[in-house]
């Protein structure tokens, strides 16, 4: 699609003219826009609501602290690799949260982030409890990259990012997205067409959880260090903002509600030090009044125009 | 230790945990019966309750007055946050009015913090009932004594307004057909709104009882909503007798299985909500959910 | 051999019997209506045999298998397809979609989660058959949730028609019909079964629709079977005029 190829092609060429630290908050932005858009997939096109996604996050940003710390596992290498522990590890999460609906369902998706948070805090070896993964190396490889420098991470994050879109829009379009949302408008009707939507669930989770931990595990190396912080609820509602506040069901829209976030927190926060309590009213205002959230006000506008 | 002093004094353990549970339970259930949906901020009020608690008795001194300011205070800001707000969600679907809770949960989390800063603080329990007694020859606190005996006070006393007050009787009636009590005069919308109070209050009631224990803290808010989630679950959403049974169930298992395993507590919640979920969805005297 | 057997079908809530005892057994190719007064226990029924209730008693054999305990969406795979007492749809979809979705159920590459493009067009050529056989399409790309009521009902019947079910069950086809809406569904469905490639079970209240639609009824009173044959028969019925006091006539 040529607005993708054009957004690509900006996305790459902007490391050109950018200063460094626009570039560290230019490539922060894209990884938490991953976050939110693998958020997305259950949130919008499932409308399973997860209160705990931090868990995800976290997990993948352990995983591949782990790695890169450990073994001398190239950094994309143990970048996937953590990703997809996080998804094989989700399917499990999955299986479990789904046994209920609605508001239990995203209890339990809150239960099992508390419970990762408190385990985090007791085991140690694997986590460093309440110090964390320090001096996360970014091990060099394969075919002799090295990721030290701003440009060459930030390549990787866009590869991961636009990989990711790809791959998260043709699902949407697929049969499986098709049953998927069957699942979100009438879940009993797609029952009764003799779909086992529980099936379809647990997949989304599982893909759902794999990607914000392929996030979390470019968060890693990225900043260095991981910690509980990656895992506190507050998190798992930060990432909640950004997809409704950029429009859930949406994909582009909580990228966009990512990078939003992030650059008025830089903003605010020179200026005071409440700039979340700025998101949450703002969250609480898009649920009342907006709750397309911002690209779908212009998705809806920009259809009725060429309709 | 022997076996009967020690059963006896988990026991009383446990039954004064119950009591800060069944604040907890009893609140989020009466809104769910009035309202059908689950408050998510239930666990952020509980929270604001033991920082207001402990500004109280930080500037009167007086561990009396927090338990009289917090619930008035929490209360009212509730009922305030549901005719401001809430209000605007009636007709939509649940999940808004469960983001806007979680969103309340978000705000509440980030001004307590703001105001009251990070460092979990410390409630000091009024002279009276800091004492120790012997029970069987075993030291119990005298807090958890008074604790389990609120529980038990406030439970009567909620039974009571229930049964037999004018407003508890609307509630009640609301919580079955609330278009009918529209018809026959009453204004729901604010039996909504007392509602809605009432429970926040308790909540800040239980926020306030805890301090002393546990400590005020922003770790509350999640942990006390997931806790309070479980209870009505199991007594089932809507059902005051359900919160209780839920509540002693909820901390029997949670006293004597932190006894026996000290670093699982929050596995065990999660496995009883899950057990829970799976057997009876609908609570063991539920309603639906 | 019957397509669908019923042997002692029976479901109990707690102390009230919602279906007692109820055999059955329906041929290949034929309409049989399930009437009887309100409470008698006819979705309940429907319940059972598609497997969104569990029996108490009794068994549920289906093209000669026992189907008694398999789940819902199981039992659609087998050749079931259902339609409901309150409408059910996707309504921000278009009626295209619907069908499509409901087509797409039975073919066995349904979960592909990339391209899928042969999975989509087989399943928009059966859907879209669907639709012109139920005469809806004309409002095909209309979102399901704007169409009339009468398209609506019609269009259920269009999802479960897309499956290409070896029963249909129909709940009520013409529940909230005005009188020319109900018409007009009649000389549809009239139509649809005419071909006599679909068997049919078909839970109704407007008499006018059994008799013109079906080749047998079965009328259920307090859950369990009453009368059963040819629709001058059951009319004779005492036992059926009893129940049905100031009904048909």
């Amino acid at each position: 699609m040529r607005m993708l190829l054009a957004a690509a092609t900006l996305l790459a060429l902007l490391p050109l003219g950018l200063p460094p630290y626009a570039m560290t908050l230019l490539t922060e932005s894209l990884i938490l826009g991953l976050f939110a858009m693998s958020l997305d997939l259950m949130v919008g096109y499932a409308r399973l609501i997860s209160f705990g996604h931090a868990a995800a996050y976290g997990f993948g940003a352990y995983a591949c602290g782990n790695f890169l710390l450990h073994t001398s596992m190239p950094l994309p290498c143990a970048v996937l690799l953590a990703g997809l522990l996080g998804g094989i590890v989700a399917i499990g999460v999955g299986w479990v949260c789904t046994q209920a609906t609605g508001v239990s369902f995203s209890m339990l998706t809150l239960a099992y982030a508390q419970l990762l948070y408190a385990v985090a805090f007791k085991w140690t070896p694997v986590t460093g409890a309440s110090d964390g993964l320090a001096g996360i190396p970014r091990n060099p490889g394969p075919f002799g990259l090295t990721w030290s420098g701003k440009a060459g991470f930030y390549y990787l994050t866009l590869t991961c990012l636009l990989g990711t879109f790809i791959f998260c829009r043709e699902l949407v379009r697929s049969p499986f997205g098709a049953v998927l949302r069957g699942i979100r408008e009438n879940e009993a009707k797609t029952t009764a067409l003799g779909y086992n939507t529980r099936r379809y669930k647990i997949a989304i989770v599982a893909i759902s959880y794999g990607l914000a931990g392929l996030a979390g595990a470019l968060y890693a190396p990225f900043a260095g260090f991981a910690n509980t912080e990656l895992l506190f609820w507050l998190l798992s509602g930060q990432v909640l903002i950004m997809v409704i506040v950029g429009g859930a069901g949406t994909l582009i829209g909580p990228i966009l509600g990512a990078m939003f976030f992030l650059y008025v927190q830089q903003k605010l926060s020179s200026y005071t030090d409440s700039w979340a309590l700025f998101f949450g009213v703002i969250f609480i205002l898009f649920v009342l009044f907006l709750p397309e959230g911002i690209w779908g006000l212009v998705r809806s506008r920009f259809m009725r125009k060429t309709a | 230790m022997d076996l009967l002093p020690f059963l006896v004094t988990q026991c009383l353990n446990a039954l004064s945990q119950a009591a800060l549970l069944f604040f907890l339970g009893c609140g989020l259930t009466l809104i769910f019966g009035i309202m059908r949906i689950v408050n998510f901020a239930h666990g952020a009020f509980f929270m604001l309750g033991a920082y207001v608690g402990y500004s109280t008795v930080h500037w009167t001194g007086n561990f009396w007055a927090a338990l009289i300011v917090a619930p008035i205070f929490v209360g009212g800001f509730g009922a305030a946050f549901e005719l401001g707000i809430l209000r605007r969600l009636y007709g939509r679907d649940g999940h808004a009015f469960l983001m806007v809770t979680f969103g309340l949960t978000l705000i509440m989390g980030e001004v307590i913090r703001l105001v009251w800063g990070v460092e979990a603080l410390q409630v000091k329990p009024p002279e009276s009932l800091s004492d120790i007694v012997f029970i069987l020859d075993e030291p119990f606190p005298v807090y958890r004594l008074f604790l389990a005996g609120a529980g038990i006070v406030v439970a009567l006393a909620i039974w009571q307004f229930l049964e037999r007050t004018r407003l508890g009787l609307l509630i009640r009636a609301t919580s079955q057909n609330a278009e009918m009590v529209h018809a026959l005069g009453t204004d729901v919308r604010l039996v909504r709104s007392a509602v809605f109070g009432i429970g926040c209050g308790l909540a800040g009631i239980g926020g306030v009882m805890a301090a002393p224990l546990v400590t005020a803290s922003l770790g509350m808010a999640p942990n006390a909503v997931i806790d309070t989630f479980v209870i009505v679950i199991i007594g089932g959403m809507g059902s005051f007798l359900g919160s209780l049974i839920g509540a002693v169930l909820v901390a029997f298992v949670q006293v004597f299985g932190t006894y026996y395993f000290p670093d699982f507590a929050l596995a065990f919640m999660y496995l009883i909500m899950l057990t829970v979920l799976v057997v009876r969805p609908g609570g063991l005297l539920g309603k639906e959910a | 051999m019957a397509l669908l057997e019923l042997d002692g079908l029976t479901k109990r809530y707690g102390g009230i019997v919602a279906v007692d005892h109820v055999t059955m057994r329906i041929e290949a190719g034929e309409v049989r209506a399930v009437i009887g007064p309100n409470g008698a226990g006819k979705t309940s029924l429907f319940h059972l045999i598609t497997g969104v209730v569990k029996v108490t008693e009794g068994s549920v054999r289906f093209a000669d298998q026992d189907v008694s305990t398999l789940p819902a969406h199981v039992r659609c795979q087998r050749g079931m397809s259902r339609t409901f007492q309150l409408t059910s749809l996707f309504p921000e979809m278009s009626a295209r979609d619907n069908t499509r979705l409901a087509a797409q159920a039975r073919d066995a590459k349904r979960w592909m989660p990339l391209g899928g493009a042969s999975v989509f067009n087989g399943a928009s050529q059966r859907g879209d058959l669907a639709l012109e056989r139920l005469g809806l399409t004309h409002v095909a790309n209309r979102p399901a949730g704007l169409l009339s009521h009468g398209d609506q009902r019609l269009l259920e019947v269009a999802m479960a028609l897309a499956q290409r079910p070896r029963l249909l069950l129909l709940d009520e086809p013409t529940q909230g019909l005005s009188v020319e809406e109900t018409a007009q569904a009649v000389e549809v469905l009239a139509g649809l079964f005419s071909s006599g490639d679909l068997t049919v079970l078909l839970v109704e209240h407007d008499m006018e629709v059994v008799f013109r639609l079906s080749h047998k009824i079965t009328v259920l009173h307090r859950g369990s079977v009453i009368a059963d044959g040819d629709p001058d028969t059951v009319k004779a019925d005492e036992g059926v005029q009893n129940a049905y006091l100031g009904g048909f006539a």
